[in-house]
């Protein structure tokens, strides 16, 4: 019978509705776990420090944050949730990163010679020059960064391999950090996906302490090798934008007197902030901290103490800031010093 | 009781009927209807309000499917036919369904546009034709919003006659009508029969259906409680000779010494019923016996009549 | 009265009307429809109001923040945050009402009765009503990016011929119109998802009002459900969670991600709402 047909037929386009969208909705999430030829920690965490520059890559990062902290207005992606980056790497210094909101866009160029930055709120756009350098300190390559955390927590850590991953479509291997017993932290473990075949880190976990979730994950969601159109790596102001030329910067504020007590997780870095700065005068993109955290005081001074899943902070009312991924009492034992 | 005539075997039938039966939750809105509409009939569907008759034709145009049983249209089975058979069938059921917004003509194209057997180019002809027949040639690109309830009856009419068809049912065609209006609609029944259409008409008003249709079929409760042509039907239920006189008594003795039932009835005027007897037999009879006659003539009554004690009688 | 054709020829005579006539006589309907054209009219409205708005906050002010502050000054923008801004609301809303007067409107008019009897077969009748659905849609979107433009260009042309993105490029006219083609594309795509859900309720109830009502309170529930941050395993499942993608066509270079999720999830959706559309339309009294 037609009608019977017909009916089925329907029935079946509208089965077929329901599957795709749970494909959709799961697309992307579990793989297998990939075949890969085994490896040593200690080989793995080797290969990392020692790995070859990748050459240009385009990706998508996407950092899932619940560390609990409140929004601030400068710091969207500090807010628990999920923000997403485009980066573009073409070497040589050069580079595009694009942080996303639902209503705009900051963008970052590096053209080798000159940073801009172009935010598309106020169509603002601040352009310094490149080379020399003052923050050098903090690595703009994240692959960087994260292969000199695990240098630095290799000494104080049990390292493992935990089988693979696929990360942004890649096989990984799952490199998984934890702290040795005797380390007063906040931190339970440390995961870092790293490329099979580039042995960069693809993604890194962090996991606190009582809780089953992780507290902070940043990794690629989309990555992809091979040369970038030159156009990327250049950046004309549009026109009605505002370029202003970023303040250079007060040397005391670049080099900020910053003491490290302790070693490995425990570690707790304490800087002192320059004499009359205050929130006001600390420029747009420092955070205004004076307003979240609980005051605290002791033998060390008084502050505020800002907590977090994975580590703490206190600003102290002299201005210094003492922070790490430890508990309250180790940082103001710190202090006390 | 039932009066069933049934149609002549091989007789062409434009709709047969078996069995049918339809059930609305605890409802029984057609229960086992049995019915053959011969081909180029002019039926009558009569029946008080709730009897069925509109569930009937739904059923019969396969608007709804049926509980249990069969409906055929023009040889072919409802619904499953109804690609084939529906182009050759006007219809107006439950009363006329147009858009406010769109004037008569306006809604009359959209229909037109949808009839299969109307070739584009002639819709517009057609249109106007239908709006011609039915009297709504000038008030034909008024709004329907605007349409008074005849004209909207006039409307729904025009919309089951854009093209010739060999079966046209009109449910209630003349509710909210005139009596100009109602006699229009004989006038297109009775242009539609002479065409060789067969019609289907249900009506609560029972002169027009005696005055239009050759065949009818009684509904009460779900229930076909008589059916057939009509002028058959009319002399199965004839009450006999009546004969009107004031010697009522010596003329029922005067019968009945003669063999013949016979009975009183002073209902209208004082006379005797003869429920089987020749009239020339009886009249004799009567006047050799010295009954003064005044008049005699077969009892045939109004199909109002009819309808009126069949309906009783069922209840 | 002409001759009759006879029972045997039944078979052979037409049993349905031209599809293109059937599509014609139903697009017809729908744009001659009062309240179509009142929801256009008010869809039309929303570019001018949006530039309107931008110009005179933009005299006082420098650029606002946000999504309608990327209009200042840039009216190729308009088009595209129009869009946007009215897929939250509106264009459902106008689609949901064409979808509740394409079966539940006409049952009530009684008119879908005379559809089934010209007759008009039951699938046909759903891939017509679908189309009128459809063309709702692309209508009202297309009102808003041929409004937004001329607005754009008249009342905040400051960068004329051009269109600055979100992410601080410049794109000549060619790229944004191309730009502006994918986004109504698109949103038409998104549409037609809600409206196929819309023809499903549409097609299962006897009152247009229930339609409307259980569109924009599936909106509603959809928008509370994705604001739940427990619940946000299930937003690859909600149909609105990917409507912003249309803000990307803003991004340069522009990500595709958000708009090819968005489109296949609302392709699921289309499927699934005409299938069961077409499961009731096939059972359905008239």
């Amino acid at each position: 019978m037609a009608v019977r047909r017909t009916a089925r037929i329907a029935a079946t386009i509208g089965i077929v509705g329901a599957v795709g969208l749970g494909l959709v909705a799961v697309a992307g999430g579990a793989y297998a776990q990939p075949q890969l030829p085994p490896v040593t920690p200690e080989d793995l965490v080797n290969s990392v420090l020692t790995h070859a520059d990748p050459g240009p890559f385009n990706g998508t990062v996407e950092l899932d944050n619940d560390l609990g902290l409140p929004a601030l207005p400068q710091m969207p992606q500090a807010a628990n949730g999920t923000s997403t980056a485009r980066v573009w790497s073409g070497g040589n210094h050069l580079g595009r990163v694009a942080l996303p909101t639902d209503t705009g866009e900051r963008t970052l160029v590096s053209d080798g010679t000159t940073r801009w930055a172009w935010n598309s709120d106020d169509r603002t756009v601040v352009k310094r020059p490149a080379g020399a350098q003052a923050d050098r300190a903090a690595p703009t390559d994240p692959a960087a960064a994260v292969a000199q955390a695990i240098a630095e927590l290799r000494a104080t850590s049990t390292v493992a391999v935990d089988g693979t991953a696929t990360v942004a479509g890649r096989g990984a291997y799952e490199l998984v950090l934890t702290p040795a017993p005797t380390e007063r932290t906040l931190l339970r473990e440390v995961r870092v996906a790293v490329d099979a075949e580039k042995r960069i880190p693809l993604r890194l976990t962090v996991l606190a302490t009582g809780s089953s979730g992780p507290a902070v994950q940043v990794g690629f969601t989309a990555l992809t090798f091979g040369p970038q159109d030159p156009a990327l790596f250049t950046f004309t102001p549009p026109p009605g934008a505002t370029v202003t030329d970023a303040p250079a910067k007060d040397p005391t504020t670049q080099h900020q007197d910053t003491t490290t007590v302790g070693d490995g997780w425990d570690t707790v870095k304490i800087m002192r902030r320059p004499a009359g700065t205050t929130t006001a005068t600390a420029g747009p993109n420092t955070p205004d901290l004076s307003a979240i955290g609980t005051p605290v005081s002791g033998t060390w001074g008084s502050g505020r103490l800002i907590t977090t899943a994975v580590g703490s902070a206190i600003v102290t009312d002299d201005g210094r800031i003492a922070a790490g991924a430890v508990p309250a009492p180790v940082l103001t034992d710190a202090l006390s010093r | 009781m039932t009066f069933a005539v049934a149609a002549d075997p091989g007789t062409a039938v434009a709709a047969r009927v078996r069995g049918l039966c339809k059930v609305f939750g605890a409802t029984v809105a057609v229960e086992d209807v049995d019915l053959d509409i011969p081909d180029g009939a002019v039926l009558g569907m009569l029946g008080p309000n709730g009897s069925g008759k509109t569930t009937l034709i739904r059923l019969l145009l396969g608007l709804t499917r049926p509980s249990a049983g069969t409906a055929e249209l023009l040889n072919h089975p409802m619904p499953t036919g109804a690609a084939v058979v529906l182009p050759h069938v006007g219809a107006l059921v439950e009363g006329p369904g147009f858009h406010p917004f769109l004037s008569g003509r306006e809604n009359l194209r959209r229909v037109a546009a949808t009839e299969p057997l109307l070739p584009t180019r002639a819709i517009p002809a057609a249109v106007d034709a239908a709006l011609e027949r039915v009297g709504l040639g000038n008030a034909a690109d008024r709004r329907f919003r605007g349409y008074s309830l005849g004209m909207k009856q006039r409307l729904g009419l025009a919309g089951a006659l854009l093209l010739p068809r060999r079966l046209v049912i009109l449910d209630e065609p003349t509710n909210g009508l005139d009596p100009a209006g109602t006699r229009d609609v004989r006038r297109i029944i009775a242009e539609l029969h002479a065409g060789g259409a067969t019609v289907v008409v249900s009506s609560h008003l029972l002169t027009e259906v005696e005055a239009t249709c050759t065949h009818v079929a009684v509904l009460q409760s779900g229930s076909l409680i008589a059916e057939g042509e009509l002028r058959r039907l009319l002399d199965a239920d004839a009450t006999g000779l009546v004969v009107t006189t004031p010697d009522t008594d010596l003329a029922v003795a005067t019968l009945r010494a003669a063999g013949l039932d016979a009975y009183r009835d002073d209902a209208d005027e004082p006379g005797v019923v003869v429920p089987a007897g020749d009239a020339p037999g009886v009249i004799a009879l009567l006047v050799r016996a010295g009954v003064a006659v005044h008049e005699a003539r077969r009892g045939r009554p109004r199909l109002e009549e009819l309808f009126a004690r069949l309906t009783e009688t069922a209840t | 009265m002409s001759a009759l054709p006879d029972t045997g020829s039944l078979r052979d005579a037409p049993r349905t009307a031209p599809l293109r006539r059937l599509l014609g006589a139903e697009v017809r309907w729908v744009l001659r429809r009062p309240r179509t054209l009142v929801i256009l009219g008010l869809l039309a409205l929303i570019p001018v109001l949006i530039a309107v708005g931008v110009t005179v906050a933009g005299r006082r002010a420098g650029p606002g923040r946000g999504l309608i502050g990327a209009v200042a000054g840039n009216g190729l923008v308009l088009p595209i945050v129009a869009v946007t801004v009215s897929l939250a609301l509106l264009l459902p809303l106008a689609v949901a009402m064409a979808a509740a007067d394409a079966i539940a409107g006409e049952t009530a008019c009684g008119t879908l009765r005379g559809l089934l009897l010209a007759p008009v077969s039951r699938l046909r009748l759903v891939g017509m009503k679908a189309f009128g659905v459809l063309v709702v849609a692309a209508a009202a979107v297309l009102v808003l990016a041929v409004v937004g433009m001329l607005a754009g260009l008249l009342v905040v042309g400051e960068t004329g011929w051009q269109l600055v993105t979100l992410s601080g490029t410049t794109l000549g006219i060619g790229q944004a119109l191309a730009r502006i083609a994918l986004v109504v594309v698109w949103a038409v795509g998104q549409l037609a998802a809600v409206g196929a859900v819309a023809l499903a309720v549409s097609a299962w109830t006897e009152h247009p009002l229930v339609v409307l009502a259980a569109v924009l309170g599936g909106l509603i529930v959809f928008g509370v459900l994705g604001a739940i941050p427990t619940l946000e395993w299930l937003q690859p499942y909600l149909l609105t969670s990917g409507w912003s993608a249309a803000v990307d066509a803003l991004r340069d270079p522009m990500p595709l991600t958000g708009m090819w999720d968005a489109t296949w999830r609302a392709l699921c959706y289309l499927a699934v709402g005409l299938s069961a559309t077409i499961a009731r339309m096939l059972r359905r009294d008239a």
